[in-house]
């Protein structure tokens, strides 16, 4: 696989044994543990504009929930400015690691690469366990918890968004009519499976679910994420040339534990996207794209039945063999992480037909479901009792708990009961080293070499000082593996920042990527 | 960094092939024999695990 891609995951955070918690200052306390020293601000915003919709407007202002909305009114009235409350770094290995709306949040770092995806987003785990754990040792009282999962079982979710780099040459519509099909279904082996049901009382409460994202959704695009939730955030900030790129923000995602099932997500993803770049996805319109991502997730049955336009009925298991068959006629034999997407597609979805239970330890929703059924058979609990269902709902959160002293599914792959894609040793230098072949290397990088020139720094731009002056780098153009290569060996070989800018000035073939004394 | 959280190392673990349990090729489709891991020591912490702690955790809306 040869994408562009990351991941954002947006941690839950509990602190126990504490009568009262200021959620907001927590969140932001943690991310600081992270550093050694002071805080200092150096992300730069003035770049992003999160307005900006890619279908060609710009609105006034994001909309949030009714109690969202509340919340924020309260937030205006302290005392921290918003960067401090923010606590923006940027760390060595690339990635951003800030409080997002009282959320402690981890953007990996860009990879191409699968597997060093798999390993960063591991690394975010850790890193965040370290700032948990020195957090509960300096705040005086209580123990800090961190969950990597979307929901509290009341109505609140929050995120683990996708990012795909794709061509601006197909028009956005067709991206979302094309990937539609593909991202309502998907859940079957990317879900992270839910004990109940939210924001719908009619609903039976019982229920088990595939994922835990899939009641908050009410509309297919939007530039909101926090109101009237989409699927697929129309937000225009590619990070890169806007002439040339698109940046493919999917929010409809589950947080994933087993590494198998996160490679599964977002390396069929990427599939699919290739599929769409070539003109080659099969054709496919939903009669309701929101309602059936819903009945699928609450489907207990596991029939996935949908209903196609034109009166055609299938199921999520037939559309997801229909494209994955297309993608391996197309793409089987391009490179090694491309098969072993195509394998892992191709067995996962004749396992779902066949026996799910095949693929616990590998696929999130069916190892929490088989934990779930074990822990009912041995206590003599009922699903339908709802005092018995809060213990399971309980487990369903401990099974996403980040410390691997009480967390269910870390005691499971501690136990060797889950399938690991990579070594442990990879994750702990995915937690310091940035991926070799992108532009997170040179942002990384000059972090670890000029930490003491970098003035600012955001996805695509670093800011030097240099003397009494400051010169801008432009990341935009960075995003694909020749320059990279060529930004990334400037900074190895560059002594001071000085060279670094002389070198990226006389790039052979290119112009100046550098500029903008202030 | 200096601090590191140490894991043990684990080594991955290679895909088995699924058995197909072991019939004769003409006796027709077979559900595939699966081994589940044991739960023993899973169920001792799930036991442990607070039934209000789902109660008690309560977030904010995030993105």
């Amino acid at each position: 696989m040869r994408r562009l891609c990351g991941i954002e995951t947006e941690y839950g955070i509990q602190v126990d044994e504490v009568a009262k918690m200021d959620v907001v200052v927590e969140s932001m306390e943690l991310i600081r543990c992270y550093l050694q020293q002071d805080f200092v601000a150096i992300w730069n915003y003035a770049r992003e504009n999160p307005r900006l919709d890619m279908r060609g407007f710009e609105v006034d202002e994001l909309r949030n929930d009714q109690d969202e909305t509340v919340h924020l009114q309260q937030d205006r009235q302290r005392k921290i400015p918003l960067k401090d409350l923010k606590s923006d770094l940027i760390i060595h290995n690339g990635a951003r690691l800030y409080n997002d709306h009282t959320h402690p949040e981890f953007s990996t770092p860009e990879c191409y690469g699968l597997h060093d995806l798999v390993a960063v987003d591991r690394a975010g785990e850790r890193i965040l366990l370290q700032c948990a754990r020195r957090r509960t040792d300096t705040r005086g009282g209580g123990v800090v918890r961190l969950y990597k999962n979307n929901t509290d079982f009341e109505g609140h979710s929050y995120g683990c968004h996708e990012n795909f780099l794709l061509s601006r040459e197909i028009p956005f519509q067709q991206v979302i009519d094309g990937l539609l099909p593909f991202v309502v279904t998907r859940q079957i082996f990317a879900g992270a499976g839910k004990v109940g049901v939210e924001q719908d009382h009619k609903a039976r409460a019982a229920t088990y679910q595939l994922a835990q994202r899939s009641d908050f959704f009410e509309v297919i695009a939007s530039v909101d994420t926090m109101h009237r939730r989409p699927l697929v955030n129309t937000r225009d900030e590619p990070h890169a040339d806007s002439a040339r790129y698109r940046r493919l923000h999917l929010i409809v995602g589950d947080a994933n534990m087993c590494e198998y099932a996160t490679a599964l997500k977002v390396g069929s993803t990427a599939l699919v996207i290739d599929l769409l770049e070539v003109g080659e996805l099969p054709a496919c319109e939903l009669v309701d794209p929101i309602g059936a991502l819903k009945e699928i997730s609450r489907d207990e049955s596991l029939c996935w039945s949908l209903g196609l336009a034109g009166g055609q009925s299938s199921s999520a298991l037939e559309l997801q063999m229909l494209i994955m068959e297309r993608a391996e006629a197309l793409f089987k034999g391009r490179d090694e992480e491309t098969d072993w997407i195509l394998e892992a597609w191709s067995s996962t979805l004749e396992s779902l037909g066949r026996d799910p239970q095949e693929l616990v330890g590998r696929l999130d929703w069916v190892t929490k479901k088989w934990l779930l059924d074990a822990f009912v058979e041995s206590e003599g609990l009922d699903w339908e009792k709802p005092e018995d269902r809060i213990w399971l709902q309980s487990q369903d959160l401990e099974y996403h708990n980040i410390d691997p002293a009480e967390g269910l599914f870390l005691m499971l792959e501690d136990q060797g009961q889950v399938e690991r894609l990579i070594t442990d040793e990879q994750v702990l230098k995915a937690m310091v080293d940035p991926p070799r072949d992108t532009r997170a290397y040179f942002r990384g990088k000059a972090l670890q070499k000029f930490s003491d020139k970098v003035r600012s720094l955001n996805w695509d731009s670093i800011e030097f000082a240099l003397d009494d002056r400051s010169q801008i780098v432009d990341l935009k153009d960075c995003v694909d593996e020749v320059t990279a290569t060529y930004y990334n060996d400037a900074l190895d070989a560059a002594p001071n920042v000085a060279n670094l800018l002389a070198r990226l000035a006389t790039a052979p073939g290119r112009e100046s990527k550098t500029g903008g004394a202030k | 960094m200096s601090d590191f959280i140490h894991y043990r190392d684990r080594a991955p673990r290679p895909t088995k092939p699924i058995d197909d349990g072991g019939g004769e090729p003409d006796e027709g489709p077979r559900r595939p024999k699966v081994e589940r891991p044991s739960t023993d020591n899973i169920l001792k912490r799930m036991r442990k695990v607070d039934p209000n702690q789902a109660r008690r955790y309560r977030q904010r809306t995030g993105q």
